[in-house]
């Protein structure tokens, strides 16, 4: 289990990542947390030549509140949303994810952006933040440009990121009041990949009726997927036991799962309804201000 | 001896320290001058026919010192002899250190390459080529028991390598007597304990010898295909610190020990090769994926008459190891119950996969699983009250020591008190009115009482009972050494003939010592580890079959009490008086009553060794001088029926623990996921000699077979490949999803051993998996649910909902 052998650089800015991918394209990867790309070497299933270790770009690391929005640098660690108190405040449904990503020496290795990069179909950051007004920020050789998350990822393990582009930020809208989300993985066990997982994000009117809702589909498909029927079915409407059970229906007839030793197909669809209801619930609890610890299903 | 100070109390470990600290020596921390790496090509299918191999690009590679493919193996060396568990085998089949001609199990070796680094030699691999002719894989018992399948073995003209059968008492009789014929399908599936230290091996031929450094749990299996395979009789085998055996580091490792030495032959150099996870993931060993046809005649009461048990064992892809889990379930083969007809019939149908090893218990979790699953089935059918059919059935308190019908006897023990107890302690009928209120809900509760016997201590002439046709008589009984040593400076050391994968044993003999010498465990220590060369070693020498309690207890106290022995006849020469008039305390020995000044009336350890091995004028005529004692303890009740009698009744094992379990599990309907709320057990282990490290093999085994029954395990593809390569998939579960063990002590001494120990090495392993299927199946009864089958993974407990519901 050693990687083939590669050449090494650590440079200290982003415009030296970009110059060295310039320089040795398709053969060079960049290193972040190193959770997904180190086993991968060892596996022999990723043979780099060129690692760019981008650990020491101090502008890359990190969280912070710019207006209305949570800014991560792209290497800000899964243990580091985990513990913010801002996310736990207002995006309770990325602390959800945050402290059930693996576990806790991957989660302080980790990183958003790595993660993103990354686009495992069965990531918990991809499925979470697609529940959030998310988007991405990219640098390249014109500079930074900025895509919604929902666009970033196109296929499994593959995000529209050219051969000379990084991620250094994601940023998340904050939700307003009177809001929540959760996020629900059905994990086989602590520390695992989803099964399935669901993030619900609802903003209550007055009458309780759903004034926004976002609902995102993880481990469910090829990438993570909004369920726009079921969130359409949902909006501008109170939920009722039976149009949850609808929702649940089309949350289900919405996903896309494909068998593998973590279930089948017929087995994570069902899973998809069922803990899209338990989301749902938590969410609306969180709007309503009820304390909801992390839902373990 | 003294009193027990130390024998019964949960001294200070004497080798965590060590391993917390991250200062115990394992085989990859040694380093040896010259030393090359190697590692390993394996089969990437799961049936294939080898064709030409071309090795020359990976020669070529600069670092690159020797490379082995399966013509080297052909030509230098021999294919090892039919092991005990190959005994039934039809006709001889050559079995090499790797593949030759085919390759029968994805993660076969194949090929070895050794460089200056681990990193060059997996280079190297890539640039290995090999036509393979791939063929097709079957992968379930069922198919390759078919005339059709495809043959992993041509010569055996079928995959069914073995047929056989045990029968005691009278079966038909029994059957015919019945009320009432239950009868059930039961399933236990494939999996391995996974220790956290893979397979290690360091190889050093020098002009004297073959030096082997290996975590073997069973160095003689190593020491002997050593010798077979290269016609080498020259071996030192030396075990260091050992990251958990459970079974895994008995059988297969002998194949990696050759290829290693074969390279150190081959380059002139020390060569080091370290298995890594998925490496052992698909060729360390599994444990047998085991079928049962049962059927049990009873009486309407709940007695049961007689049984029939058809057994399919799925071997996977060698010959080696094909009646590893049959011939181990005449261990507990009437578990706790006093049936006198029985009939057990084997198969083993090859499979493309993973060979089968022992794994902490090798077909006693199955016997176990069969009897207590249908204990449940028959109060089911029945109308009656699992635990009372139990009750019914089980052996009385008076009737021990107890011979089973097919010849184990059990020392002591009293199963109706472990039963209460376990009632008790789990608040059985508190919990029957929670399930109650559960009903209303999708979070079911279920209880499950179980009960199960822990065999200890090996009897290899258990063999002849099922082959009485083999001409050679495997180890009969046992045999282990211990040397205890009072040192110069007064400390004691002490070596042991077997080696310990973390057991707790240096602390566990320590303490004996201690007691029967009368010096505090601190100034007690061991040698070293396991040393072919050094350590007084018997065929009992092997950290398995539950060995240490009986073979290496015996030899540690048998070497203690020789040595008090020499120490008190050198002490009463020197304060000139009689032995008898003298006691030992502290390391120091002296006169009872205590008169006049110590100088006088007593003598230290330290002043006995310096005058023991350095002055010859003070020593008593005919005095062996130093103090030093070995002994080989074979045990002495291992007769009656140590080898078969004219009806197969042997002593399978020598004693017998035993343990009720009490599970109390919720599962979540929608989900399917089980989550165990309480888990109680009440076990009786003989004569407790540290509890601490006994609680520790409970702990363990008990989160191992839970673990077991809720889904961690193998999964093949159709195609055989193996799906679960790393620990990740494999699915083992992590302290958030094992229950906390809740153990009570019923510890009743065994008549025949030592102190009255009894075994404590496989423990929870045997009945957990059980006692989880009857939690899980008793919460699902409003859906009128059978659990045959393991494992409980979140999906198939759904999907047993599903079905029960459609
Ligand atoms: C045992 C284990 C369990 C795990 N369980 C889970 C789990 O339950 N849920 C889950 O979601 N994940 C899990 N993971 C994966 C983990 O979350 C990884 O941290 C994450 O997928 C990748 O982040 P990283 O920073 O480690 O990226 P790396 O491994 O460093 O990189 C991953 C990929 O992204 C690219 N990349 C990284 N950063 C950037 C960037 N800024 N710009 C462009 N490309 C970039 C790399 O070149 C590489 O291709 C697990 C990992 C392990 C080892």
């Amino acid at each position: 289990m050693y990687p083939a052998a590669f050449e090494y650089f650590a440079p200290g800015t982003v415009d030296e990542v970009l110059e060295l991918l310039a320089r040795h394209g398709e053969d060079a990867k960049i290193l972040a947390g190193g959770q997904s790309l180190i086993p991968m070497m060892k596996l022999r299933i990723a043979s780099p030549r060129f690692l760019i270790d981008v650990n020491r770009i101090a502008s890359l690391t990190g969280l912070r509140q710019e207006g209305d929005r949570l800014v991560m640098g792209a290497l800000c660690r899964h243990a580091e949303v985990g513990r913010s108190g801002l996310v736990r405040l207002r995006l309770p449904l990325m602390a959800d994810a945050a402290s059930q990503t693996a576990d806790v020496q991957v989660r302080n290795r980790g990183t958003v952006g790595g993660s993103l990069a990354h686009a495992d179909p069965a990531g918990d950051w991809p499925a979470a933040l697609l529940a959030l007004d998310t988007t991405v920020t990219i640098a390249g050789r014109d500079g930074l440009r900025t895509v919604p998350l929902s666009e970033f990822i196109v296929d499994a393990y593959t995000t529209q990121l050219g051969p000379i582009e990084m991620v250094t930020e994601i940023s998340v809208q904050l939700p307003k009041a009177p809001s929540g989300g959760a996020y629900v993985k059905f994990e086989k066990r602590a520390g695992d990949f989803a099964v399935a997982s669901v993030g619900v994000q609802v903003e209550l009117a007055e009458g309780g009726q759903c004034r926004s809702i976002a609902i995102s589909l993880g481990a469910l498909g090829a990438m993570p997927t909004r369920a726009r029927a079921a969130e359409a079915l949902l909006l501008g409407r109170a939920a009722s036991p039976e149009l949850l059970t609808e929702a649940g229906q089309l949350v289900q007839a919405e996903a896309q799962p494909f068998a593998d030793t973590r279930g089948s197909v017929e087995y994570k669809r069902h899973l998809a309804g069922i803990i899209f209801r338990r989301a749902f619930a938590a969410a609306v609890d969180r709007a309503l201000g009820r304390e909801v610890e992390t839902l373990h299903v | 001896m003294a009193q027990n100070t130390y024998i019964g109390a949960s001294t200070r470990s004497k080798e965590a320290p060590r391993h917390v600290t991250g200062r115990g020596r394992y085989a990859d921390d040694m380093v040896l001058p010259r030393m090359l790496h190697a590692c390993i090509l394996r089969s990437p299918y799961g049936h294939a026919r080898i064709g030409a191999v071309n090795a020359g690009e990976a020669t070529q590679l600069s670092g690159v010192v020797g490379v082995i493919i399966p013509d080297d193996v052909k030509r230098r060396s021999r294919p090892f002899k039919p092991g005990r568990y190959a005994a039934g085998l039809r006709v001889p089949i050559p079995e090499y250190a790797s593949a030759v001609d085919k390759v029968r199990y994805v993660g076969e070796p194949v090929a070895m390459v050794a460089a200056e680094t681990r990193a060059k030699a997996e280079d190297a691999l890539e640039l290995i080529e090999i036509d393979y002719e791939p063929l097709s894989a079957v992968t379930d018992t069922h198919a390759a028991a078919d005339p059709s399948a495809a043959l992993i073995y041509e010569e055996l003209g079928s995959n069914v390598a073995w047929q056989g059968q045990v029968s005691y008492g009278d079966v038909e009789q029994a059957f015919a007597g019945a009320d009432r014929v239950v009868r059930e399908n039961l399933k236990i599936h494939r999996y391995s304990s996974t220790p956290l230290e893979p397979f290690a091996i360091i190889a050093e031929h020098t002009p004297e010898r073959l030096n082997i450094w290996c975590n073997s749990q069973a160095p003689e299996v190593v020491y002997e295909a050593v010798t077979e395979a290269l016609g080498i009789d020259n071996v030192r085998v030396i075990v260091p610190d050992i990251g958990g055996g459970f079974g895994q580091k008995i059988h297969l490792i002998r194949k990696y020990a050759v290829l290693t030495a074969l390279m150190a032959v081959k380059t002139g150099r020390p060569v080091k090769w370290i298995e890594d996870r998925s490496e052992h993931m698909m060729a360390g060993g599994h444990s047998c994926d085991q079928e049962f046809d049962v059927e049990m005649a009873v009486k309407s009461d709940g007695e049961v008459l007689g049984v029939i048990i058809r057994d399919t064992d799925d071997v996977g892809g060698s010959i080696s190891t094909l009646t590893i889990h049959f011939t181990n379930k005449l261990n507990n083969l009437f578990n706790t119950y006093k049936v006198q007809h029985l009939r057990l019939e084997g198969r083993s149908v090859l499979t493309n996969k993973c060979p089968v090893v022992p794994n902490r218990g090798i077909g006693k979790p199955g016997m176990c699983f069969i009897w207590e699953r249908m204990m449940d089935r028959i109060a089911q059918e029945l109308g009656l009250d699992q635990i009372e059919v139990r009750r019914k059935n089980l052996i009385g308190a008076d009737q021990f020591p107890y011979t089973t019908p097919n010849g184990n006897i059990h020392g002591s023990g009293d199963y109706q008190e472990l039963l209460n107890r376990a009632i008790k302690n789990i608040d059985y009928d508190e919990v029957r009115k929670r399930q109650a209120q559960s009903r209303d809900t999708n979070r079911l509760i279920g209880i499950s009482v179980v009960i199960g016997v822990e065999p200890g201590g090996r009897n290899a002439a258990r063999d002849m009972a099922i082959f009485p046709e083999s001409k050679q008589m495997p180890g009969a009984g046992g045999v282990e050494g211990a040397t205890v040593k009072l040192e110069k400076n007064g400390s004691v050391a002490f070596t042991l003939g077997s080696p310990s994968c973390g057991q707790g044993h240096e602390t566990t003999a320590a303490q004996i010592i201690a007691d029967v010498l009368g010096v505090a465990p601190e100034r007690i220590s061991i040698t070293g580890t396991f040393d072919s060369a050094l350590s007084p070693w018997g065929v009992s020498s092997s950290n398995s079959g539950n060995n240490f309690h009986l073979y290496d207890v015996g030899a540690v106290h048998g070497a203690a009490t020789r040595l008090r022995e020499k120490v008190l006849t050198l002490a009463a020469h020197l304060l000139q008086t009689d032995k008898a008039s003298l006691t030992i305390e502290n390391g120091i020995v002296g006169r009872v009553p205590r008169s006049g000044s110590a100088e006088d009336d007593s003598i230290t350890f330290a002043q006995l060794g310096k005058i023991a091995y350095g002055n010859q004028a003070l020593l008593p005529d005919g005095f062996e001088p130093g103090l030093e004692q070995t002994y080989y303890h074979s045990h002495p009740h291992a007769n009656p029926l140590m080898i078969p009698d004219a009806h197969g009744r042997v002593r399978a094992q020598y004693t017998f623990s035993s343990a009720a379990h009490a599970a109390v599990v919720e599962v979540d309907t929608e989900t399917g996921r089980v989550r165990v709320l309480r888990y109680v057990i009440v076990s009786d282990n003989g004569t407790l000699i540290n509890p601490s490290v006994v609680d520790g093999q409970i702990y363990g085994s008990a989160a191992h077979g839970i673990s077991v029954a809720l889904g961690e395990g193998f999964v093949y593809g159709a195609d055989g490949q193996l799906l679960t390569l790393t620990l990740l998939d494999y699915g083992k579960s992590t302290t958030l999803e094992t229950p906390h063990v809740e153990i009570e002590h019923y510890p009743i001494p065994d008549p025949f051993t030592t102190l009255g120990q009894k075994a404590a090495g496989e423990g929870a392993a045997i009945p957990s998996p059980a006692a989880i299927a009857g939690a899980v199946e008793d919460a699902l009864t409003p859906f009128g649910v059978k659990v045959r089958h393991l494992p409980l993974s979140p999906e198939r407990v759904w999907r047993l909902i599903h079905e029960s519901k459609t």
